[in-house]
């Protein structure tokens, strides 16, 4: 039995102390918390994939919208009328035969909307694609290359996100005459990527000085090779949050601007619909069923897209994760008659 | 200085590509402007004449004499002759639009950006709160609403149904125009619909922007610093981290200007309301091409200003900055 | 055996537990350890990257930031627990009594107010009947304590150089003269001249102010200049307590000897440097026995069972957790 003396905490006599909370373990503590391990079939996929599939938020506005693009890809079997032709008589209030009832050239409005959806998903999603792609090329080129190409490129992804969009697109929109929803969608596609184009850039100038990028440029690996294998993987979160925000926002213009008649009149979509409706004034005569359905619609898409957005958001950003955990850690310490140190 | 210096060249390289566009665009499709005024006046027009007209378009000469022209006459401010107010210029329609639509725009931003980002403070100090967790989900979800939507919709609660609110018009047509009270009265009244649709769809924006970059403040080690130093709460939420989180939001409202200038064309349609955008509408359904191509000109320059007035903003609050 | 009289240390540390919750597990960063403060000391807390010193750093100073949480345990400050202050006694705690150095000054300063702002507010909330002109004398002070110009006092910090920056933050952290401050890496992000400047004033003015201090740092050869007693941690405990002479010269912990021989010696016979091979464990499922057997080139059996408890060696006048000790 070694001898104590007086400088150690033990010499000291010092007791285990009463006051002190003994700390719980840790499986414990995770049960307390409420903190448990993701379900064993996640294991398989990448660690991101994994956080969004467990996410609450971010699964539910996939399934929302998995539910939009099925009906609209069902159409046809979903219903018996054609989109272009009179299904009946004009402005007939919902009913059996006509789910939502007919507008005031009398056509069927439940059948416009799955196959109008059709064509608003496409663009929106298209369009939204698209402007990703264009941002994620842009972006890595200027963040990488720097220099020159830097220059150059930022100057036009910085014009790109000051110049207003929607009166950029009327005036194209205008001269093209009318506008079919495919040419809305390019439109859209060639003015929507500078948000994408800016987060990537500065996300791309960060990885850059990171080591494992250094040492594949020291090993002699090509230039693209490099973006693509060692770059690129990190920036998939970055990708896929500027992919739903260009997406929102084509959906929303390519509705506004059929709206305000920029788009082709004959064609069948979400937007169409809308023009259509407010051309007929259908709320003034009370055919609330013409404008109604197409509205849902697109807010549908939209408030889906926000809530995968809200998920790829705390994916990214490990700070807002750690805010759902706030609640329980809060709970903990009242009930050992603790206050929290910071936040 | 050298900071602003830099900014300002850029605005004006970005208006130069605006103006160019505004050039080739029409050159490059199908068709020319001047021919459907030319067509109604039904071949009555000696050659001379019908020269005039496309002089006064722009279209004669090389294609450069036509942009040294077309450089000169945005410089000028004259935008061209109207073709749906034949002979009307467009730029007097534009200023007139344009000064409703500042006043709908300008009350709405106001409003938008203040309550947004009080509520986006609140939301990331009270972090995983009731509040945070409901509102801050809604605000976002309002935010994804285009404009036209929520328009239509207050549009048909509140005017017609409700009949609360009017049918549309800047003021009560039966006031004449001035600053007396009666029609100031008249002009916010009639404006409260369109400001609120726009007011709807833009303070979720504000609040998710102040409550993220919030959040990323609060673990900097300058604000664990300051609390670890005692200060009160107030102190700390104000001096330390809104003073920091105000730079970007700063600069996020000059980006969004030109989005909820957008927005607001369309707002004006639904409430026909006179400002830029249902001017537009009528252009656009007219093929008035002058007034929709100073239409994207006026925005373009109010964007750059706006963007302008945030730099200097950014300037005066970030110390960083004034080198 | 002789009685004098025992003083109590001004900061014990008794069973300190800190875990990280994340979103499927939790990390256990700090398992319960227990170590003390004296009056005027400097206690060095060194080990490796990931160790858990930082997080017990700012456990002690109530600064635990999210997703971290202090589990249990007990830190008594002057006899009084400091992980039960309400918000009151926290405040007069912190600062008063103790205050904290961060590692990276420029990110310790708020960017946007003046560095006179930073250091008198904490003064004037603390100190109110000194008003606005006693909080900036009292600041004009401590910018010379720490040998800054005060003609800089209403520079803003990116007008100030690194070492100038973490002068600054010593100054702030001075300011209320509190009775111990502890610091996190303080020198690690500046270069070795002004390393050593840095050092150099620390203490001169821990002697000319008496305050105690906790010096975190992953520099062992730094620690050994400055502090009175050193504690290495592994992995979330402490595994050996000594005083500065003899922690090197004679190390308990095989962890600690093997730190030792991986510094290269100015002076004397080249040596093969030896790493240390392994990883570290990790902290989310934690081994039963000791932590360190994985990595040891002497474990035993009993060391992959039952965890050596820390004890002291009046021989070695030190403490260590070793079953090879015994």
């Amino acid at each position: 039995m070694s001898e104590l003396t007086q400088s150690s905490p033990l010499a000291l006599g010092a007791q285990p102390d009463t006051g002190a909370a003994l700390a719980p373990t840790q499986l414990e503590l995770m049960r307390e918390l409420g903190v448990k391990p993701r379900p064993g079939w996640t294991s398989r996929l990448s660690p991101g994939l994994a956080a969004f599939v467990t996410n609450g938020k971010g699964m539910a506005g996939v399934v929302i919208l998995l539910i939009l693009v099925l009906t609209s890809l069902c159409a046809p079997l979903l219903t018996d009328f054609d989109p272009k032709r009179r299904a009946g008589k004009p402005h007939v209030e919902p009913g059996y035969e006509h789910v939502l009832g007919t507008t005031r050239m009398g056509k069927d409005v439940f059948t416009q909307l799955v196959y109008g959806g059709r064509v608003s998903l496409a663009v929106g999603f298209g369009a939204g694609i698209a402007a990703a792609m264009i941002g994620l090329a842009i972006g890595i080129s200027a963040g990488y290359f720097g220099g020159r190409v830097d220059d150059i490129l930022s100057f036009f992804v910085n014009v790109v996100l000051v110049l207003p969009g929607l009166p950029l697109i009327i005036v194209i929109a205008t001269m093209v005459e009318e506008a079919s929803p495919l040419v809305i969608g390019l439109v859209l596609a060639l003015t929507g990527w500078g948000w994408a184009a800016r987060t990537i850039r500065t996300q791309t100038l960060s990885l850059r000085t990171r080591e494992f990028v250094l040492s594949a440029e020291l090993m002699g690996e090509k230039k693209w090779r490099i973006i693509l294998v060692e770059i690129f993987p990190n920036m998939l979160s970055f990708v896929m949050g500027g992919f739903v925000l260009g997406t929102i926002a084509a959906i929303l213009a390519e509705a506004a601007l059929e709206f305000i008649g920029l788009g082709d009149p004959n064609a069948v979509t979400w937007g169409t619909m809308l023009f259509w409706a407010q051309n007929n004034l259908a709320l003034q005569s009370g055919a609330w069923w013409e404008i109604w359905p197409p509205c849902i619609a697109i807010m549908l898409t939209g408030a889906a897209l926000v809530l995968v957005n809200f998920a790829v958001d705390e994916i990214t950003n490990p700070q807002l994760r750690a805010s759902r955990r706030i609640g329980g850690i809060r709970r903990f310490l009242n009930r050992r008659g603790r206050s929290a140190d910071v936040f | 200085m050298i900071f602003l210096l830099r900014r300002l060249a850029f605005y004006l390289a970005a208006l130069l590509v605006a103006i160019t566009l505004n050039f080739f665009i029409p050159r490059l499709m199908p068709g020319d402007p001047s021919a459907r005024i030319i067509a109604s006046f039904q071949g009555r027009l000696n050659e001379s004449q019908v020269q005039a007209i496309r002089q006064s378009y722009g279209l004669t000469g090389s294609l450069w004499e036509q942009y040294l022209t077309y450089l000169g006459s945005v410089a000028r401010l004259d935008f061209g002759i109207s073709t749906v107010q034949f002979p009307e210029p467009t730029a007097s329609l534009l200023f007139y639009g344009a000064g409703w639509t500042l006043v709908l725009v300008g009350i709405a931003i106001f409003f938008a950006f203040i309550i947004g980002s009080l509520m986006g403070i609140h939301a990331a100090w009270h972090r995983g709160s009731f509040f945070d967790s409901v509102f801050t989900p809604i605000n976002v979800i309002l935010n994804a609403f285009t404009p036209a939507i929520v328009a239509l919709l207050l549009f048909y609660a509140f005017s017609l149904e409700l009949k609360w609110f009017p049918l549309g018009r800047a003021h009560d047509p039966n006031l004449m125009p001035g600053w007396y009270p009666e029609f100031i009265l008249s002009v916010l009244y009639h404006a409260t619909l369109p400001v609120l649709s726009i007011f709807l769809v833009s303070f979720g924006g504000w609040h998710l922007g102040m409550r993220n970059v919030m959040i990323n403040l609060l673990n900097e080690d300058f604000v664990v610093l300051a609390r670890a130093k005692g200060l009160s709460d107030q102190r700390v939420r104000y001096r330390y981290v809104a003073r920091n989180a105000i730079l970007p939001q700063i600069t996020a409202l000059a980006l969004s200007i030109g989005f909820l200038l957008g927005g607001a064309l369309v707002t004006e349609q639904v409430f026909n309301y006179p400002g830029l955008g249902k001017f537009t509408f009528t252009a656009i359904q007219s093929r008035d091409y002058s007034f929709i191509q100073g239409q994207l000109l006026l925005l373009t320059m109010s964007v750059l200003v706006a963007n302008l007035v945030s730099d200097i903003a950014n300037v005066i609050l970030d110390p960083r900055l004034r080198r | 055996m002789s009685s004098s009289p025992v003083s109590r240390p001004l900061m014990e540390v008794r069973g300190l537990t800190v875990d990280y919750v994340g979103e499927t597990s939790v990390a256990r960063a700090v398992n319960g350890i227990d170590f003390d403060i004296r009056e005027g000391e400097a206690f060095g807390l060194a080990g490796e990257s990931g160790c858990g010193k930082s997080t017990v750093a700012f456990a002690l100073a109530r600064l635990t930031r999210l997703p971290g949480l202090v589990s249990g345990g007990s830190v008594r400050f002057g006899g009084e627990e400091v992980l039960s202050f309400g918000k009151a006694r926290l405040k007069a705690y912190r600062w008063r009594e103790v205050s904290f150095v961060f590692q990276s000054a420029m990110n310790a300063l708020n960017p946007v107010i003046p560095v006179s702002e930073q250091i008198m507010d904490v003064i004037e909330t603390h100190e109110p009947r000194l008003g606005e002109k006693g909080a900036r004398a009292r600041a004009v002070e401590m910018f010379e304590l720490v040998g800054i110009p005060p003609a800089r006092l209403d520079d803003y910090p990116h007008q100030f150089s690194g070492g100038m920056r973490q002068r600054i933050c010593i100054a702030i952290a001075l300011a209320l003269k509190p009775r111990l401050i502890i610091m996190d890496e303080p020198t690690t992000a500046l270069d070795v001249v002004v390393q050593r400047d840095i050092i150099e004033q620390i203490v001169e003015l821990k002697a000319q102010l008496g305050f105690s201090v906790l010096f975190i740092t992953h520099d062992l050869g730094l620690m050994i200049e400055f502090c009175d007693r050193i504690g290495v941690m592994y992995s979330g405990e402490l595994v050996e307590v000594a005083p500065a002479s003899s922690i090197l010269t004679n190390p308990q912990h095989p962890y600690t000897k093997a730190l030792g021989n991986s510094f290269p010696p100015l002076t004397g016979p080249r040596q093969r440097l030896e790493g240390i091979a392994g990883s570290p464990p990790d902290l989310r499922m934690l081994p039963k026995g000791c932590r360190f057997a994985p990595r040891c080139p002497h474990a035993m059996q009993v060391c992959a069972d039952t965890a050596p408890e820390l004890r002291f060696y009046p021989a070695q006048q030190s403490e260590a957790a070793c079953h090879l000790l015994n």
